[in-house]
C-alpha cells in the first residue's frame, strides 16, 4: 500500500519511463523555441560566473605551469609543478588524510542532519527552537568554533571532554589534539558538529515539500510514524540529501580555518588535508604556481567523479 | 604636462614653483618641516600594536605638519606575509613597509621593491643612534634595507616566582644548574617543569638559542644561508643537548607537547600552576600584566638562557621589527624622514610606554618595566642573531618545524640523523 | 504534521540541540567573563565573575554601526541577486534544451571545488585595472558569481521533483518557456529558493577574504572584527563578542526565511488533483 503511494509521488521523476504521449509532445513542442529563452534566463548568470570564476580559473591554470617564489618573477617550468606534486611525499599523505576527513565529516553531518530533519518534521513548530540552536553551530565562524573546541579538547584533566570522562575514570587526561592517533578524529568531530546545520535545513525543506496527501493516506492506512519515516520521508527527501552531500563534501575539501586553529595541520602533519595544503602553499608560502597545480589536480579529480554522474542524471530530463 | 592652454605669466609661475619644490625635496631629509604630501604605510598589525602605531603616526605628523599619514591596512590570520604579498602583487603602492622577517626582506629586495638605506644611514648619521650589529641585522648581502626600531629578546625563560620559591631554587645561571633545577621542581611536585608548546613553532625557540650557544651567531647565519648543511655536526650537537632536556623528563609526553600553543603553555604556568618554565618572546609580558593581572617582576620574571660554557655564551636570539622604504612609493622624502624618526627619543618613549624595547641609543631603558630591563641588559651584552624561523625561507621553515616535532617524539641519535637529513633534503630543493 | 504531534521526536531533538549548543555556550561565557577565568576553561565555575568589559571595549574601539550597515547592504544585494538569478538558470537547465547545456552545467557545478584563494589575486588585478577597488561591485560580482556553483545545483535538484505534467499543461495552453517559468514554476519553488537565500545571506554576511582585499572605506563587520587580535594578543574575550554580534543577524534571517519551507507543502497537494 505504501509502495503505490510512493510511486504516485514518484511518477513525475525522470527515472520513470519518459515515453508517455504528453512528454513526447512536450519535448517536440518547445525545442525549436527553447534556446532564445534559455539564453535570456542564463545570460546574467553566465556573465557573472564568467568574470568571477572562469577568468580566475583560466589564470590559475596558466599559473600552474610557472614557478613562483613569493614576489619574484615567475619562471616557466611546464609540467614541473605537477611532477613535484606527485613526487612530494607530503602531498601523497595528504590525499589519504583528505579522503578520511572528507568522507567522515560528510557521512556524519549529513547522516545526523537528515535524521534530525525527518524527526523534526513530525513536530515542526515545537522543534523550531532546537533547529535554530543546531543551525547556529553552522553559522558561527570556523575560527571561533575552533577555539571553543580547543577548550573542550584541552589535554589536561580540566578539559571539558576529559572532565566528563573523568567522572567514570578519574584523572583521565588524553591530549586529543596532540596525539597523532586521535587528532584527526577530534578534528572530524569538530567539523561535523558545525556541518550538521546545513543538511538539517535542506532535508527539512525537502521533507516539508512532500505533499500532505501522501501522509494523510498513509496514516489512514494505519502506518506507524516509523514506517512513514522510512517509506515516505526518506525516499522523497533525497533531493535535499543530495545537495547536502554535495555542499558538505566540497566544503570539507576546502576546509582550512578549523584545521589551522585546532591542530595547525599536525601533529607531525597527521591532519593535513589537500585543502590545507593548497591554502598553505598559495597563501602562506605564496608559491602560487605550486598551489595552482594542486588546485588543478583537485579539480580534475572531482571532474572525473562528477561528470559521469551529471551526464547520467541529465540524460533523462526533458 | 601640457601647458599650452595657460597664459605665459601663469606658465612662468608654475615652472618656478616646480623648480622650487624640486629644490626643497632634494634637500630632505634634513629639512623635515618642509615635507609634504601623503605617507603610505603598509600596516599588518592589529590589537594594541595598531593602537601604538596610531600614536607614532600622530606624533610624526605633528612634527611634520605638511605630511598626512595613511595606513594601508592588511589583515589576515597567522603569517601576515600572505596578505602583504597579495596587496603588493596587486599593484598597491606604499612608501613604508614594516618588516619582521629577514627572509621577506630578501624576497622584497630581490623583487626590486625595497630601496637601500645605506645613503640615508650616512646622511642622517644613524650610527649615532644604532650600533653596527643592529645595522647588520637589517642588512641582506651587505646592503642595508631596514632600520630596526624595536626588538624582543627571544633567549629568555619565563617563570613564576612562587614556583621557584616552593622548590627552593634560584634562577639557574648555567646549564648544569638548569638541569638540576628541573629535578628539584619535579621533586616539588611539578610533573612537567618545562611547558613546551610544540603545536606550531614555539618548540624551535629552545633549538635556536642552543644553536647560538654552541656555534655562535655565525653558525646560525651560515645555516640560514645554507653555507653549511643541516647535517652538519653543530646542528647535531645542538639536538643532542636538546635531548638532554627531554631525557631529564622536562616536558611530559610528546602528545602533551603537541596539544598546545604558547598561550596554553603560559596558562599552564600562570593560572594552572602545573608547569614552571616557558621560553617565549617578550609579548608574554603584556599577557601576564593584562590578561593574568600579575605584577611584573614580583609575581613573575625572566632569566636569560643559561650559560653552556662552550665559548658562545654572549649570544642572544632576538626578533626585531624594521622600517623599510620602497622604490615605487610616492613620497620617498617623507619615508626617509619617518625611518629616522622611528629611532628618535620621542618614538622610543612611545614604544617604551607600550613595553617595547628600542635598539636606539636615544632610548631610555629605565622607562621599561623590570622584566623588560632584565632582557635589555642581557641583549646589550650579547651578539645578536635573528630568530632562525624568520631567517629561513618558507618551505624550509615548515619542514624544520615538523621534523622538530618528530625529534620530540623520540630524541634518539637515530632520529637526529633522520631528522637532519630530511630538513637538508628540503633545503636542497629550495636553495 | 497530521493530528497531534508525537512527543519523542521533540525530546530527541531537544537533547541533541542541548549538546550541540555547548560550544556556543562557551562563546557566550568567554564574552562575559574576564580572560583570566576563562583561560582555565570556560565551563569552570570555581570563580565566576560577570563583566561586560569585553562588550564595552569592542563597542568603543571599533566603528560597528557603519560596518553593520555596510554588511547588511552587501548581504542583501548579494542574496537578492542570487535568489532571482538562480531559479531562472536552474529552470533553463532542467526544462529547456539548448546547445552546450550539459557542458555549462558541468563547468558551473564543478566550480564549487575552487577555493576562494584561486579567485582573489587575478580578480584583484582586474579590479585595479578597471578602477573598481573600493567599489561594492568588486565584492558583489564574485559573491553572486561564485554562488551559482552550489545554488544552481540546489534549485535544480528540487526542480527534478516538479511535476512535468503541470509544465506540459502550461505549454499546451500556449504559454512560452518564460511565462511558464514566471507563472508556474517559480511560485511553486519557493522552498529551495529561500534555502538558497538563507545560505547566501549567511555566507556573504560572514565573508571576510574578499572585502578584506577589495574594500577600503566602507568595510563590513568581519573585516573590522578581524583586527581585534594583535599578532600575539589573542583577545578571545573580544573575539567572542565579535562572533556573537556577527552571528545574530543570519540566525534571524534563518528564522524568518525558514517559514517558507512549510509553505510549499500547503499549495502543492500532489500530482493527481
Amino acid at each position: 500500500m505504501q509502495e503505490s503511494v510512493a510511486r504516485q509521488a514518484a511518477g513525475s521523476r525522470s527515472d520513470v519511463s519518459p515515453k508517455s504521449r504528453g512528454e513526447r509532445l512536450f519535448a517536440a513542442g518547445w525545442r525549436t523555441r527553447d534556446w532564445p529563452a534559455a539564453w535570456l534566463l542564463l545570460a546574467p548568470v553566465l556573465v557573472l560566473f564568467g568574470i568571477a570564476v572562469v577568468f580566475p580559473l583560466v589564470d590559475t591554470i596558466r599559473l600552474s605551469f610557472f614557478d613562483t617564489r613569493g614576489l619574484s618573477k615567475p619562471k616557466f617550468i611546464g609540467l614541473g609543478n605537477y611532477v613535484k606534486l606527485f613526487t612530494d611525499p607530503a602531498f601523497r599523505d595528504t590525499l589519504v588524510t583528505t579522503l578520511i576527513f572528507t568522507l567522515s565529516t560528510t557521512i556524519v553531518s549529513v547522516g545526523i542532519g537528515w535524521m534530525l530533519a525527518m524527526l523534526s518534521a513530525f513536530a515542526p513548530r515545537q522543534t523550531l527552537p532546537f533547529r535554530v540552536m543546531i543551525f547556529a553551530a553552522f553559522g558561527i565562524s570556523e575560527a571561533v568554533a575552533g577555539y571553543m573546541w580547543i577548550g573542550i579538547l584541552r589535554p589536561d584533566a580540566g578539559g571539558l571532554l576529559n572532565a566528563v570522562i573523568g567522572i567514570f575514570q578519574p584523572g583521565f587526561a588524553q591530549p586529543w589534539l596532540g596525539d597523532p592517533r586521535t587528532a584527526l578524529g577530534a578534528v572530524i568531530v569538530a567539523a561535523a558538529w558545525g556541518g550538521v546545520g546545513l543538511p538539517l535545513m535542506l532535508c527539512f525543506a525537502s521533507v516539508q515539500a512532500i505533499p500532505k496527501s501522501l501522509f494523510e493516506a498513509a496514516y489512514i492506512d494505519g502506518a506507524s510514524h516509523w514506517q512513514v519515516l522510512r517509506s515516505i520521508m526518506m525516499p522523497l527527501s533525497l533531493p535535499g540529501v543530495r545537495v547536502a552531500v554535495f555542499i558538505n563534501l566540497l566544503g570539507a575539501l576546502r576546509a582550512f580555518d578549523i584545521i589551522y586553529i585546532l591542530t595547525g595541520g599536525g601533529p607531525v602533519r597527521s591532519t593535513e588535508t589537500v585543502g590545507y595544503f593548497m591554502y598553505r602553499e598559495s597563501m602562506t608560502q605564496f608559491k602560487l604556481g605550486y598551489g595552482a597545480a594542486a588546485t588543478v589536480v583537485l579539480l580534475v579529480a572531482v571532474l572525473i567523479v562528477s561528470v559521469p554522474a551529471i551526464i547520467q542524471r541529465t540524460a533523462g530530463a526533458r | 604636462m601640457n601647458l599650452t592652454g595657460t597664459t605665459p605669466r601663469l606658465r612662468r609661475r608654475t615652472v618656478l614653483g616646480a623648480v622650487g619644490l624640486a629644490a626643497l625635496l632634494t634637500a630632505a631629509p634634513a629639512l623635515a618641516q618642509d615635507l609634504s604630501g601623503e605617507l603610505v604605510i603598509l600596516q599588518w598589525q592589529g590589537g594594541t600594536d595598531a593602537e601604538m602605531w596610531q600614536k607614532l603616526e600622530a606624533d610624526f605628523a605633528a612634527k611634520n605638519p605638511g605630511v598626512t599619514v595613511r595606513e594601508l591596512v592588511v589583515t589576515g590570520q597567522g603569517d601576515m606575509r600572505g596578505p602583504m604579498r597579495t596587496a603588493l602583487l596587486g599593484g598597491e603602492k606604499v612608501d613604508i613597509i614594516i618588516n619582521t622577517w629577514p627572509a621577506f626582506r630578501a624576497e622584497l629586495a630581490d623583487a626590486g621593491i625595497l630601496r637601500p638605506v645605506d645613503d640615508l644611514w650616512g646622511a642622517a648619521n644613524l650610527d649615532a643612534a644604532l650600533d653596527a650589529s643592529w645595522r647588520e641585522l637589517g642588512s641582506t648581502n651587505g646592503v642595508t634595507y631596514g632600520v630596526p626600531y624595536t626588538y624582543g629578546d627571544r633567549s629568555a625563560i619565563w617563570y613564576k616566582t612562587a614556583h621557584l620559591e616552593k622548590a627552593g631554587i634560584e634562577p639557574p645561571q648555567t646549564w648544569d644548574e638548569f638541569l638540576a633545577s628541573i629535578d628539584k621542581l619535579k621533586a616539588a611536585g611539578y610533573a612537567a617543569p618545562i611547558a613546551m608548546p610544540a603545536k606550531y613553532w614555539a618548540h624551535g625557540e629552545w633549538f635556536e638559542t642552543l644553536l647560538l650557544r654552541i656555534g655562535g651567531v655565525e653558525a646560525a647565519a651560515r645555516l640560514a644561508a645554507h653555507e653549511i648543511p643541516w647535517t652538519d655536526e653543530v646542528v647535531k650537537t645542538t639536538l643532542r643537548k636538546y635531548a638532554e632536556l627531554l631525557n631529564a623528563g622536562c616536558c611530559g609526553t610528546p602528545e602533551q607537547m603537541f596539544a598546545g600553543d604558547w598561550d596554553y603553555s603560559a596558562d599552564q604556568i600562570f593560572t594552572a600552576d602545573a608547569s614552571n618554565y616557558l621560553m617565549i618572546g617578550m609579548w608574554m609580558n603584556a599577557r601576564a600584566r593584562n590578561d593574568y593581572k600579575l605584577n611584573e617582576g614580583v609575581d613573575y620574571s625572566i632569566f636569560q638562557f643559561p650559560a653552556m660554557g662552550l665559548g658562545h655564551d654572549d649570544t642572544a636570539s632576538v626578533d626585531a621589527k624594521e622600517i623599510s622604504v620602497t622604490t615605487n612609493g610616492n613620497n620617498p622624502a617623507a619615508a626617509d624622514a619617518f625611518a629616522v624618526y622611528m629611532v628618535s627619543k620621542d618614538a622610543a618613549d612611545i614604544l617604551a610606554s607600550y613595553g617595547y624595547a628600542s635598539p636606539s641609543k636615544n632610548a631610555d631603558p629605565s622607562l621599561l618595566g623590570p622584566v623588560q630591563q632584565v632582557a635589555t641588559a642581557a641583549v646589550a651584552q650579547s651578539k645578536v642573531q635573528f630568530v632562525l624561523g624568520d631567517l629561513l625561507p618558507g618551505d624550509v621553515v615548515d619542514e624544520y618545524r615538523v621534523q622538530l616535532q618528530k625529534f620530540l617524539q623520540d630524541p634518539s641519535d637515530a632520529t637526529i640523523d633522520a631528522v637532519t637529513a630530511a630538513i637538508e633534503a628540503k633545503a636542497q630543493e629550495v636553495y | 504534521m497530521i493530528g497531534r504531534a508525537p512527543r519523542w521526536p521533540i525530546v530527541i531533538l531537544g537533547i541533541v540541540a542541548v549538546i550541540w549548543v555547548i560550544p556556543i555556550i562557551g562563546i557566550v561565557m568567554t564574552s562575559i567573563r574576564p580572560l583570566a577565568e576563562t583561560s582555565r576553561g570556560w565551563w569552570r565555575i570555581d570563580s565566576f565573575t560577570l563583566t561586560l568589559s569585553a562588550w564595552e571595549r569592542v563597542w568603543e574601539t571599533w566603528p560597528l554601526a557603519p560596518a553593520f550597515v555596510t554588511t547588511a547592504v552587501l548581504a542583501v544585494i548579494a542574496t537578492v541577486g542570487t535568489m532571482l538569478l538562480t531559479p531562472a538558470a536552474a529552470y533553463a537547465f532542467h526544462f529547456l534544451r539548448f546547445p552546450f547545456r550539459r557542458l555549462l552545467l558541468i563547468i558551473i557545478i564543478n566550480a564549487f571545488v575552487l577555493p576562494q584563494q584561486v579567485v582573489i589575486i587575478p580578480l584583484f588585478q582586474l579590479w585595479r585595472d578597471l578602477g573598481l577597488i573600493d567599489n561594492f561591485l568588486a565584492v558583489l560580482i564574485p559573491y553572486v558569481g561564485l554562488s551559482f556553483a552550489w545554488s544552481i545545483f540546489l534549485v535544480k535538484n528540487f526542480l527534478e521533483d516538479f511535476p512535468a505534467e503541470v509544465v506540459e499543461a502550461s505549454r499546451i495552453d500556449g504559454a512560452g518557456p518564460l511565462q511558464t517559468f514566471w507563472h508556474i514554476v517559480l511560485p511553486n519553488s519557493l522552498s529551495p529558493v529561500f534555502a538558497t537565500g538563507i545560505l547566501q545571506f549567511l555566507w556573504t554576511w560572514n565573508a571576510l577574504l574578499l572585502p578584506l582585499l577589495y574594500l577600503r572605506t566602507n568595510v563590513p563587520l568581519p573585516v573590522i572584527l578581524a583586527r581585534i587580535n594583535g599578532t600575539y594578543e589573542l583577545n578571545w574575550d573580544m573575539q567572542s563578542v565579535a562572533a556573537i554580534i556577527t552571528t545574530v543577524v543570519p540566525l534571524l534571517v534563518f528564522l524568518v526565511f525558514q517559514r517558507q519551507f512549510a509553505a510549499g507543502a500547503e499549495t502543492r497537494s500532489g500530482a493527481k488533483d
